[in-house]
């Protein structure tokens, strides 16, 4: 892709590389999750993974020297989520996201799953167990 | 001007004569005069007056301008006049030629008096219908509102399905968030009603398969839309929604973030769905255990922001308590985010629940949801109906209830008894 002039040029930079911290920390362990200390929807989703006895790799980007960066990248990850998620299932489960905030987001085996909702929706299904015993989260 | 110059004479023949005119003294007292013309009436009077006695004339000067033009401006003519001037025949020479005459009187002085009291009582009757103008005002004000309380109230009660007894009036401020809500609500329960007859008549026709799901899969739908609803709701009125205002007290009683618990209603549901094959009794005991990892998960993280609020607010100091408050709002701001989640719990619930279940096995079980929540919110209604006087015990106490109860029946119109033989 043809970058702009400079400027544009380091800020489309700074973005690529924060998305490439996020896909590079997610590929790192079986489940990850970004969040914020200060958030209470990620104290959720880390009940919820500990509940099931798995132990999730925690990144709070709020403490990280690039959180700006960081959570910029993962508001766009959440939305493109959202996005494809409400087209496919014919918006029978509209996005209830609607924070569009980039925290909590989940990833198992490296792939995204998504925020609190899509990760309920998944436990709720049966679909979430078995993509954690492929990862190797969950032993039987 | 001709009208003018006749009157004037009149005046000026009343002046001169010492009899009596009655006639010509009932024609002045008619406000036909516009009021053009009183200036020029009452400077001829003025001039006139001078001519005779002297007192009676100042006591015309300053009278007459000013009491004429009192009079002018006031409706209808006080009642004393017409007793007045036909109770008194005889009147003095010297009357003031104003419209409205005095009732009659020897001296100017006294008539000034009696115009004055005919001032006063005239300023006495508009205060007062001012005042009775101002009370019934007052009252359709009141009126006003106590009528738009009852219509609350009213769809209150239709939303705990029976109107019986008397339904508290809370008299709490519903925002229009949460009242256009409630409305909306008190809509979906009389869909709930019609679906749930459907249902019936469906299954005890014994109606094909593909039938029976468009059935089944309508009411999917139909709670998919009340979580659609809520979702709406909670971004106006979150309060509203997970104080549980909307729904019976009953159901109030076992709110859990703004709605019902999943897990507790799929406990309910595993003794009703009876006969189910060992592949769906595990998927129904997943869904049980699932639901109730996730609910467990959302309490935590909505306790953590509770403590998170209460650090706040409590650590607000005097000079730092706007940029406190501000934060509080930011944390409160996040509770609308549990209670998505917790519908979209619930949502999830219901179609997992649809997919484990055959078409007809759907059909029952949310034929048991739909007759529980009914039977809970008819409990309300009989709670909040039940006769508070202990004193009345014995036979009134159990005829009120059981008559209550039959009605309740009456209403839910069961006829599949299996279900619910032991409620």
């Amino acid at each position: 892709m043809h970058y702009g002039g400079g400027g544009g040029s380091y800020k489309r930079s700074v973005a690529t590389e924060a998305s490439e911290r996020i896909e590079r920390m997610a590929s790192a362990s079986a489940v990850v999750i970004f969040s914020m200390s200060s958030c209470c929807m990620c104290h959720a989703v880390k009940r919820l993974f500990c509940s099931m006895g798995v132990n999730p790799t925690v990144y709070e980007i709020d403490q990280d020297p690039n959180a700006k960066d960081l959570e910029k990248a993962l508001k766009k990850i959440a939305q493109a989520a959202a996005q494809s998620q409400s087209q496919s299932e014919s918006a029978q489960f509209p996005s209830s996201s609607s924070s569009s905030s980039g925290v909590p987001l989940v990833f198992i085996g490296g792939k995204l799953v998504g925020a609190m909702d899509s990760v309920m929706a998944s436990h709720i299904s049966g679909a979430l167990v078995p993509l954690l015993k492929e990862a190797g989260a969950l032993w039987l | 001007m001709d009208i003018n110059n006749k009157d004037l004479h009149k005046k000026g023949a009343l002046y001169s004569s010492s009899a009596v005119r009655p006639t010509a003294a009932t024609l002045d007292m008619f406000p036909s005069w516009p009021l053009r013309f009183q200036h020029l009436t009452s400077t001829r009077i003025s001039s006139i007056g001078e001519e005779e006695s002297t007192d009676s004339g100042s006591a015309v000067n300053t009278a007459s301008p000013s009491s004429y033009s009192d009079h002018r401006l006031r409706r209808p003519p006080p009642p004393q006049m017409d007793a007045g001037i036909s109770a008194d025949g005889s009147q003095p020479p010297k009357q003031i030629p104003e419209k409205r005459r005095g009732p009659g009187s020897n001296s100017d002085k006294v008539l000034d008096a009696k115009t004055m009291r005919r001032l006063a009582q005239n300023r006495e009757a508009a205060r007062k219908s001012r005042l009775r103008k101002k009370a019934y005002v007052q009252q359709l004000e009141s009126s006003r509102i106590r009528l738009s309380q009852l219509e609350q109230d009213l769809l209150r009660a239709r939303s705990q399905g029976l109107f019986l007894g008397g339904v508290g009036v809370t008299g709490a401020n519903i925002s229009s968030g949460g009242a256009i809500f409630d409305m909306e609500y008190a809509r979906w329960l009389d869909d709930d009603h019609r679906h749930m007859s459907e249902l019936r008549a469906a299954l005890q026709a014994h109606l094909s398969d593909s039938d029976l799901r468009v059935i089944a899969d309508g009411y999917i739908a139909h709670y998919d839309e009340i979580f659609r609803l809520k979702g709406v709701a909670a971004k106006t009125d979150v309060f509203h929604l997970i104080t549980g205002m909307w729904a019976s007290p009953a159901e109030r009683c076992f709110l859990w973030m703004g709605g019902f618990r999943p897990s507790d209603l799929i406990k309910m549901l595993i003794a009703q769905l009876d006969p189910l094959t060992e592949q769906q009794i595990m998927g129904i005991y997943g869904l049980q255990q699932s639901s109730q990892q996730a609910e467990e998960a959302l309490t935590q993280g909505l306790e953590q922001l509770q403590q998170s609020l209460i650090d706040t607010i409590a650590n607000s100091s005097i000079d730092d308590s706007m940029h406190h408050m501000a934060l509080a709002l930011g944390k409160l701001a996040n509770l609308e985010g549990f209670v998505r989640q917790a519908d979209n719990l619930r949502q999830q619930m219901l179609h997992q629940l649809r997919r484990i279940l055959t078409v007809r096995q759907a059909a029952r079980c949310f034929l048991v949801i739909g007759e529980y929540y009914g039977r809970l919110r008819a409990l309300s209604s009989l709670w909040a109906s039940r006769p508070r006087d202990q004193a009345m015990m014995g036979d009134e106490n159990s005829c009120q209830t059981s008559t209550d109860l039959q009605m309740a029946q009456q209403q839910q119109q069961q006829s599949s008894r299996s279900h619910f033989s032991n409620f």
